[in-house]
């Protein structure tokens, strides 16, 4: 967890990988969603 | 041999920034004065922020031509825009709490544009419920454009709202980004997201074209192109 | 209902046949034609009343006998009796043309969209505001507030702002929710975030007025509601309105 000593903030590495994390994985998933609903349609085509 | 659709190319030049820009935040920038390595969020947190922005202002420009001209392609870019504003506003509430935790120690705090962002949501949210309900597409596009506006409107309201309801409570606490090397992941990361977002705002629109030809049509072997 | 204004050949300047006059005509008929079934039905507007009354002392109950936390929240729940309030009337308000298919009717005649809007959020803003005469003196027993006679005038303009903040998008969203079948939970959904700065405003005159308002901060969250209402009275009425009634 973090520390805070002196007004300066120490540590927060894991809220940051977790930030970046869910940001990577969000986009994937909405990417990967439209990418198969429209794959869908292409085949029927 | 199927075209490469132009956001093709939109979105590699998009993720390639992502990666370069998202390397030096997390690795090569230096850590901030007071808030140290937390900082690092702010790379996504803020370029989210006005991805997200630039999203539903897009989307409000889009209802307007929309209600104005009543062709399809306006509304199937109004929806690519809501929901890929949506999915940057989700992500930013996200990031935003996990700085803040590790500022303020608690996940939510109550922060002005925290707060407008969790309405924004909210709004935007509504108008895509309310395209569930209704079946008559021509219907669905004046109505959901009407909603839009009407969402978008609100939100420099609620912005002054929340700020003034906080203003005694809460001083701003903005990141200082000085230092060129957190300049640049930060106006990297905001093009490379805004260059996703297009990506995905066109695929969506595509697929809300395709969805509402089948709709109409009925039969998929039908593919006489309805010209909009 | 088009009034045509006979004029003499030579008076060129009224050419356009008293426009704002018919819209004005034709508003003020259907606020009578509102208001007058809302009073034949009046049974409907009691168990408005009842309901916000029910509201208020439900929150008594989930805040608990604490008459300082009571006092302190007072505002906050008569704004909260107000909007739960509204969505009542306001799914109302299209339910007299849903009913009848007086809507189709209605366009039929030559009644502008623009005067429909102005009309029926009018009546629904009057409706409101008489929620307030019942609903505040109960509330100031309810969470022991105490109020001098001069401040219940400046209670009921805020009241009234409030009211009308509420109704301009509502009316707009109940002319589309109406004839969706799951209208009584989109109506909220759509609703809420967009009013919150009319809650928030509100909330906060009516706090500043209740509780004392030692830095005279009420001016500035009047003009905000009031802002806020403007903004919306033309937005709906005048821009939108007639693209959500369009078949």
């Amino acid at each position: 967890m973090t520390e805070i000593t002196e007004g300066v903030v120490t540590g927060g590495w894991p809220n940051v990988i977790a930030a970046y994390t869910i940001t990577a994985a969000g986009l994937l998933v909405y990417a990967w969603s439209l990418v198969s609903r429209l794959r869908r349609f292409e085949e029927k085509e | 041999m199927k075209k490469f659709a132009w956001e093709h190319w939109v979105g590699i030049l998009g993720l390639a920034l992502l990666f370069v820009g998202s390397y030096v935040g997390l690795v090569v920038a230096p850590p901030e004065r007071y808030m140290g390595d937390v900082q690092r969020i702010m790379y996504v947190h803020v370029p989210s922020a006005w991805t997200a922005m630039v999203c539903y202002t897009a989307a409000f420009v889009a209802a307007i031509v929309s209600l104005w001209t009543g062709r399809r392609r306006w509304d199937a870019a109004l929806v690519g825009m809501i929901e890929t504003g949506m999915v940057f506003n989700a992500l930013l509430l996200c990031q935003g709490s996990l700085w803040g935790r590790a500022t303020w120690g608690v996940w939510w705090d109550w922060d002005v544009r925290l707060t407008t962002s969790l309405v924004m949501l909210l709004l935007f949210t509504g108008v895509l419920a309310l395209r569930s309900f209704v079946e008559d597409a021509e219907q669905r596009a004046s109505w959901s454009a009407i909603a839009a506006i009407v969402s978008y409107v609100d939100v420099p309201l609620v912005y002054f709202c929340v700020r003034w309801w906080r203003s005694l409570h809460q001083v701003q606490s903005s990141p200082e980004t000085v230092d060129p090397l957190m300049v640049f992941p930060l106006r990297t990361n905001a093009i490379a997201l805004v260059l996703v977002a297009i990506w995905l705002i066109a695929r969506r629109a595509r697929l809300e074209l395709r969805r509402r030809q089948h709709e109409e049509v009925g039969e998929p072997e039908r593919r006489e192109p309805i010209h909009d | 209902m088009a009034e045509v204004s006979s004029m003499p050949p030579q008076d060129v300047r009224e050419s356009r046949p008293g426009l704002v006059r018919t819209l004005v005509t034709q508003t003020w008929t259907i606020l009578r034609k509102d208001l007058l079934l809302e009073w034949r039905g009046r049974s409907r507007m009691v168990s408005v009343v009842l309901f916000g009354t029910v509201t208020l002392v439900l929150f008594s109950f989930a805040v608990g006998p604490d008459s300082t936390a009571l006092r302190a929240g007072a505002a906050g729940f008569l704004v909260l009796a107000l909007l739960l309030s509204s969505t009542l009337s306001l799914s109302e308000s299209f339910r007299f043309e849903q009913e009848q298919r007086a809507l189709e009717g209605l366009l039929l005649l030559p009644v502008d969209a623009i005067a429909l809007f102005y009309g029926k959020a009018l009546a629904s803003t009057l409706f409101l505001c008489l929620l307030a005469p019942i609903l505040v003196p109960i509330a100031l027993v309810l969470y022991s507030v105490e109020m001098e006679p001069m401040a219940l005038a400046r209670l009921l303009l805020v009241w009234g702002l409030a009211a009308a903040g509420l109704t301009a998008p509502g009316t707009l969203y109940a002319a589309m929710t109406s004839r969706l079948r799951s209208q009584d939970v989109l109506l909220p959904i759509l609703l809420f975030p967009l009013v919150i700065p009319v809650l928030l405003g509100s909330v906060k005159a009516m706090a500043l007025i209740l509780l004392g308002d030692p830095m005279s901060q009420l001016w500035s969250w009047t003009l905000l509601l009031a802002t806020f209402d403007l903004v919306y009275w033309i937005l709906c009425g005048m821009l939108l309105f007639s693209h959500a009634i369009e078949e």
